[in-house]
């Protein structure tokens, strides 16, 4: 559950005790006012019995002196005397009516029966003053039973009502119990379940946080691969952990990539590095040859004994091509530096691939003839290219050098064709029948300074750098150059390029 | 060892191996060479020069393993090898050495310095 849910539910809950609280508080003091209404009735029924058993005595006892008198003399009674009279009994009447109002259900059945009898009471007492001055109505008024019996009625239903109040009293004292017993338990049960809740929700999301904490000290350590696991919280808490999880796994991988470049970037120079030694001792080669042999020769001037013209001229001719190589050599470095610096840039012409290979084949016919090698053509009909004409001519000058160097008394064949899927591709191969190449060579072929043998550019000369600028050149012009070998049998390598790069 | 001294040039590029063979020669010394490094082991057996001038990028066996195999047989052991390589830094200096050379001289070859050494190693 999420932190805001049990948050939510927490307040809830104490929100709905404390409604409790306030809604037994209102109950109670309604239940207790009911109650005391009800007292109050009682009570003051009570006394308005004993007060109307007060007045019914009194009035008992001047009827009885009335009649003795009415007995033994000839009074008449006047006429405010009657009416007071009246009063009285109608007074008596009321407060009997009055206890009537003040009558509960319970004691309905006793009111009915005081109500009876004291009418008939009333009724005959009333009878009896009117009657007073009139001799000739007799009329007993000494009949204590009848008397008796209106007062055990009102007396019965004095007790009644005493009774009912107690009762009432101890309603409202029980109603004040229950009220206080319930907000009481339900104070400690707020508070037990407040301190409940606040322990679980403290005590979870300390752990929580303690797991979060940890985790994010391993991330802070360097441990990428560390995860915050056991957070059972669809929530915050757990979008927290996943987020520093996802972080996590972010970092590992930009230090991944760092690492990657780094590691690249150090590759990058120490293939720098490499290419310097390379140059170096590849300057230093013919460089031996052209400081020896003037050397040498400068001594041989010194000599006293004649010059051999023949040998000199030989060895000056060695410092000139040794000078042309080392030419030849920096030029090729200078190539494949703007290659690979990016300054190497194509200059797009118009020409025809079958007429370029052709004007190559004639420069290169006396190497040709030099090692006894036949070559052979298979060009198709081909596009028209639009494409950089200088590297189209460097590369298959290049390749069929190599061809040439690399066999002797064998066949070298140039065919060309388009593609069948996309004839604006054009598909060419320089194959030979010279020494080849085991597959250790081959995978290395196209890189910098790679000749097959150490002692192939003694034996067949070149800077090595060779294929590595075709297959730059090759790149730069849109297309991709591959070779296939076998140790001697020959070589083929296969051009396909673009007829027009863009 | 009689004292006929002489040296075996090992070089397999034929310019270099030409000019150096004439140079030693003009210096008065004699020359005997070969073209790899396997060759220059045999020819150590079996001519016993007094000095080998060994360059490092030889085929079919490089100039390291010629001149560590050198140093592990017996009977080619006490023949100085000097290092003749185009290689000039001082790692590729470190491994020649390492190989069990006795001195290190780099191309374009300082040849005064050369036969100096020549003479501190074999001739004295």
């Amino acid at each position: 559950m999420s932190l805001r849910r049990q948050l939510t539910l927490s307040l809830i809950t104490i929100l709905i005790l404390f409604a409790v609280n306030v809604g037994t508080h209102f109950w109670g003091s309604y239940a207790r006012g009911e109650s005391m209404v009800a007292y109050r009735n009682s009570v003051t029924a009570t006394q308005l019995s004993t007060e109307v058993e007060q007045l019914l005595e009194d009035q008992r006892q001047q009827i009885l002196i009335l009649a003795t008198l009415r007995e033994t003399t000839d009074d008449q009674l006047g006429d405010a005397e009657l009416q007071r009279a009246e009063e009285a009994i109608e007074k008596i009447n009321s407060k009997i009516q009055k206890l009537g109002r003040l009558s509960h259900s319970v004691t309905e059945l006793n009111y009915e029966l005081l109500w009876n009898k004291s009418s008939a009471l009333l009724k005959r007492w009333l009878k009896f003053y009117r009657s007073y001055n009139d001799p000739n109505i007799e009329m007993d008024m000494n009949d204590p039973l009848r008397f008796m019996d209106v007062s055990q009625s009102l007396q019965d239903l004095e007790e009644r009502q005493a009774f009912i109040a107690a009762q009432r009293a101890n309603i409202i004292d029980r109603t004040i119990a229950l009220t206080d017993r319930i907000t009481v338990i339900a104070f400690f049960a707020s508070i037990f379940l407040t301190a409940t809740l606040g322990y679980f929700l403290v005590s979870y999301t300390n752990t929580s946080f303690k797991r979060l904490k940890k985790g994010t000290e391993r991330f802070g350590s360097g441990d990428l691969d560390y995860r915050i696991t056991d957070i059972d919280d669809t929530g915050e808490l757990g979008d927290l952990a996943d987020a520093f999880n996802d972080m996590s796994d972010k970092l590992r991988n930009a230090i991944y990539d760092v690492h990657k470049a780094r590691d690249a970037a150090d590759e990058a120079n120490e293939a720098k590095s490499m290419f310097l030694a390379n140059v170096s001792h590849e300057l230093r080669t013919p460089l031996n040859a052209i400081i020896g042999y003037s050397e040498m020769l400068h001594d041989e001037l010194g000599d006293k004994h004649e010059i051999n013209r023949a040998q000199f001229q030989q060895d000056l001719d060695t410092i000139i091509k040794s000078g042309r190589q080392l030419l030849n050599l920096i030029d090729d470095i200078l190539d494949l530096s703007k290659i690979e610096t990016g300054n190497m840039s194509l200059h797009c012409e118009t020409f025809e691939p079958a007429a370029l290979l052709l004007e190559a084949f004639d420069v290169l016919a006396p190497l040709l003839r030099n090692n006894s090698n036949e070559l052979r053509r298979e060009l198709g009909e081909l596009p028209t290219f639009n494409n950089d004409a200088a590297k189209f001519r460097q590369i298959f000058t290049n390749l069929l050098s190599n061809a040439n160097k690399f066999t002797d008394a064998g066949i070298i064949t140039v065919s060309a064709r388009e593609l069948p899927v996309n004839p604006e591709w054009v598909e060419f191969t320089v194959h030979d029948t010279g020494i080849g190449m085991t597959s250790e060579q081959l995978s290395r072929v196209f890189d910098a300074f790679v000749q097959a043998d150490s002692s192939t550019s003694a034996t067949y000369g070149g800077t090595g750098l060779g294929l590595a600028i075709c297959r730059d050149f090759c790149t730069l012009m849109g297309g991709s150059i591959s070779a296939e070998s076998k140790s001697g049998v020959g070589s083929t390598f296969t051009v396909i390029l673009p007829s027009d790069p863009a | 060892m009689t004292a006929e001294k002489f040296i075996l040039l090992v070089e397999d590029n034929e310019l270099n191996r030409d000019m150096m063979v004439r140079r030693l020669n003009r210096a008065g010394l004699k020359v005997i060479t070969a073209g790899n490094g396997q060759q220059a082991l045999d020819m150590m057996q079996a001519e016993q020069p007094s000095i080998v001038l060994m360059d490092m990028n030889l085929p079919i066996l490089d100039g390291w393993a010629a001149s560590r195999r050198a140093k592990e047989d017996e009977r080619i052991r006490h023949i100085p090898i000097i290092a003749l390589t185009a290689h000039a830094t001082e790692t590729y200096k470190q491994y020649a050495l390492a190989a069990g050379c006795d001195g290190y001289a780099t191309k374009p070859v300082d040849f005064p310095a050369l036969l100096i050494t020549i003479k501190r190693l074999a001739l004295a």
